[in-house]
């Protein structure tokens, strides 16, 4: 992409200009801990418009450029920022992640699972910067409260799914770092090998239950959801939500759940090798690092749009130029466009404890040993990509919507719902058995009810923005830090107050407000 | 350019007069991304550490740096200091916006939803202007309405703001349950040793407005001695006072017909009843 192709975008409206109109700059960002060289940028370059155009880090969307919407958030040194209003060039040399740093193993992160997997995700565009948020938050708060992640996450809004499944996300992600860290705290032994002991040492409460939401003691929306797991008492390490527990639970003590958790490995096995069920078996078609990494633009590491599943979640994004860098040809793919897989060196290895995810995607995906270099070679025989995976080569690619995309139910988790998101895929239709799409298309959604948007009024209980109802009645933040509110003094109690229309009376005369005053 | 310590900062600026300073960037950028702004060039502000901070001064001054995020005003050390400005910067915006913008941005910007200023307004807060080798000091309110602006080549710096150990209050009317720009705010800061309450609205016009009439009457009506209760009906009026102050009838008025013929306009007494409200809350949870 040329320079001029650039000036002509939606930052630059006018024709073309001096050069003193149009002052340019070059600068390095550092982008997820590579070096990313930036030439020629006009300096009114957003760091969003960089990332995305110039660097081809596609998962910060651009929704509003206004900083209202959250879509485009990435943390500039540690520090969640609207990617839409920093200049670009004010960033360089600062430390930059994206949601596609999130997952840099090529595994979703545990935030992107259980976001995935709450069914936080619909048409998932917000759903990187819900992610950067989530991750922003949980670092700086392990346990939050659903206050505070509704403070956290006031900043991305999100038309389609409503917040409830956000939200669920945050203490689905919480609880089961928290468990993570009791169960590491707890083995003594230090070793890795340890590991297949360790789930029977530590079967510490980590169930949700209504009592961890301060929802004055009512089971909360999303309580009859799958996201939702009261506890019952199970044998050890039958963990409570399904996204976290990936990361200490051994798959090998418990193959029982290594279906039910590790579906969504199997699932981009099968869609990207047609071949359900092949674990472990080195030199598939399809599974070798190109393919399953250059997720492109449409991976955008977010989980959601790039469908649920942890291997198609275009997370690759991050590896994959940073091989290509170790390889010695910065930023080859991704300044382009073109998404060429034939100059990709195969990324060596992947680091075998990724977090959570990564240690179970790893068993029999990404350690395979022996891919044979470029062995992929085009669309494999049967399956559907994973969402959010571009098959390099496959011609008939191309924007299209995510037509058909079917509701991840969070129940349903036989591994067959995932990734096949209607991604225009010129290979012979997924056919496996247990998955039918026109079945599904036409199943009765009995997934859990999503309250769509906090609804008027009641969204930001207690969070200082409490309610505000649309007459413009004054908003009071509740002080968090010790300042008492006025109540009704005298013992009055809160009247029916109309919220607008009155007339303002005299002075000197009680008027209804007088009783909150 | 990133430079890293205010003279040089100073220094750049009056060297290139255009460039623009950059802090925060997050309305700097709104306008850039729209297409209202092209910046000659950019001064970056954020690696100016000494600016990001605050010291104190005379004991009775607290002396905030411009670069002080809204993020960081939030915190509750702050929150003891100024407690108003405090709540301002937590309900100035979203996080990712409050983790950026900055307390010299906001009076830079001068915006009318500005969340800070209202509450500088009524601390009567002066800003430090610097080049180089001079600095000068002017009150906020005075660079906000134009009366001493901004002049080029010239960097804000430092905020003073006075300590008043005593209730301060911001409320904001917003228009949707989230972070949203004000339609209308209210600070009200007390000052016992002046005896005084100070009041400024926001939102309803291009600068904070000062109801200075309202101010000095409240301020008779308080038993500044005692338990500094007010009669609920002085506070009522008191609303009402200020919200007449500073909405005028011809609020919105779409011609100078509807002014003359029609009274207050529509939108002008819906505003002003929740100027009168934020106002007497306001002053009621500062009193209590």
């Amino acid at each position: 992409m040329t320079t001029e192709s650039l000036d002509s975008g939606p930052l630059d409206p006018a024709p073309p200009v001096s050069a003193e109109m149009r002052p340019c700059a070059s600068y390095t960002l550092r982008v997820n801990g590579f070096e990313r060289p930036v030439t020629d940028a006009w300096i009114g370059e957003s760091l969003l418009y960089v990332l995305r155009e110039r660097l081809g880090l596609a998962g910060a969307k651009d929704g509003c450029e206004q900083g209202e919407c959250g879509a485009c958030s990435v943390q500039v040194d540690g520090q969640l920022v609207a990617g839409c209003l920093v200049p670009a060039a004010l960033a360089a040399d600062s430390e930059i992640n994206t949601v596609e740093g999130l997952s840099a193993g090529g595994a979703a992160s545990d935030v992107q699972q259980a976001l995935a997997e709450s069914g936080a995700v619909q048409c998932g565009y917000c759903t990187p910067g819900m992610a950067m948020a989530v991750h922003d938050l949980l670092q700086r708060n392990h346990r939050p409260s659903e206050v505070e992640a509704r403070q956290a996450l006031c900043g991305n809004l999100c038309r389609c799914t409503g917040y409830r499944g956000v939200l669920a996300a945050v203490q689905t992600v919480a609880e089961s770092r928290a468990a993570e860290a009791e169960q590491a705290e707890e083995s003594t032994a230090p070793a890795e090998e340890g590991a297949a002991e360790r789930p029977a040492a530590a079967p510490v409460v980590t169930e949700q239950s209504a009592a961890d939401v301060p929802l004055a003691g009512e089971l909360p929306v999303y309580a009859d959801s799958d996201a939702w797991v009261e506890h019952v008492p199970q044998p050890p390490a039958a963990g409570p939500p399904p996204a976290g527990h990936q990361g200490h639970q051994d798959h090998q003590s418990h193959q029982g759940h290594q279906d039910h958790q590790g579906h969504q490995d199997h699932q981009s096995h099968q869609s990207h090798q047609g071949q359900p069920q092949h674990q472990g078996q080195p030199g598939q078609p399809g599974a070798g690092p190109s393919g399953e990494h250059l997720g492109g633009p449409y991976g955008d590491g977010a989980g959601p749009s790039g469908g649920p599943t942890a291997a198609g979640t275009g997370t690759g994004m991050g590896m994959a130029y940073g091989g290509h860098e170790q390889g010695g040809q910065p930023g080859a793919p991704y300044d382009t466009g073109v998404y060429d897989t034939a100059v990709l060196p195969p990324v060596p290895s992947f680091p075998t404890q990724q977090g959570p995810a990564g240690q179970q995607n790893g068993q029999g995906y990404y350690q395979q040993p022996g891919y044979p270099e470029g062995a992929y070679a085009g669309p494999p025989a049967h399956g559907t990509p994973a969402h959010g995976t571009y098959l390099p080569g496959a011609p008939g690619y191309q924007e299209a919507p995510y037509e058909g995309m079917p509701y991840q139910v969070p129940g349903q988790q036989n591994g067959q719902q995932h990734g096949q998101q209607g991604v225009p895929y010129p290979g012979p239709a997924y056919r496996s058995g247990e998955y039918d799409t026109t079945d599904f298309e036409h199943a009765p959604y009995d997934g859990p009810v999503y309250e769509s948007t906090p609804a008027h009024g009641t969204a930001f209980d207690g969070t200082g923005y409490d309610g505000t109802p649309a007459q413009g009645t004054p908003y009071i933040p509740t002080p968090p830090h010790g300042v008492p509110t006025d109540g009704a003094p005298a013992g009055v109690p809160y009247g029916a107050d109309p919220a607008h229309g009155i007339v303002p009376q005299p002075s000197g005369t009680s008027i209804p407000e007088d009783r909150h005053a | 350019m990133l430079p890293a310590s205010l003279d040089e900062a100073v220094e750049a600026l009056a060297a290139t007069p255009a460039a623009v300073p950059v802090a925060g960037a997050t309305d700097l950028m709104e306008a850039v991304n729209a297409g209202r702004l092209r910046p000659a060039a950019l001064i970056g502000l954020g690696r100016i550490t000494e600016l990001r901070g605050w010291r104190y001064e005379d004991g009775g001054t607290a002396v905030l740096g411009a670069g002080l995020t809204h993020a960081r005003m939030d915190r509750p050390d702050f929150a003891a200091l100024i407690p108003a400005l405090a709540d301002a910067a937590r309900t100035a915006g979203p996080p990712q916006v409050r983790n950026v913008g900055t307390l010299g941005g906001n009076i830079a910007t001068a915006a009318p939803a500005g969340d800070t200023l209202p509450v500088l307004a009524a601390l009567e807060a002066t800003a430090t202007l610097a080049r180089p080798g001079a600095t000068r000091e002017v009150p906020v309110s005075h660079l906000l309405t134009g009366l001493d602006p901004l002049r080029p080549g010239e960097l804000l710096t430092w905020v003073r703001v006075p300590l008043l150990h005593a209730p301060q209050v911001f409320l904001k009317a917003t228009g949707r349950s989230g972070p949203a720009r004000a339609t209308a705010s209210v600070a009200v800061v007390l000052d016992p040793a002046r005896r005084a309450v100070r009041c400024a609205v926001g939102a309803v016009a291009p600068v904070p407005l000062r109801p200075l009439e309202a101010e000095t009457w409240v301020a008779s009506c308080i038993d500044w001695d005692g338990s500094r209760e007010i009669d609920p009906a002085a506070t009522a009026a008191f609303g009402e006072y200020v919200a007449a102050a500073c909405v005028p009838d011809s609020y919105a008025a779409e011609g100078p017909w509807e002014a003359v013929t029609e009274g207050p306009t529509a939108a002008a007494v819906r505003l002003r009843r929740t100027v009168s409200v934020l106002a007497r809350r306001a002053l009621g949870r500062a009193l209590k």
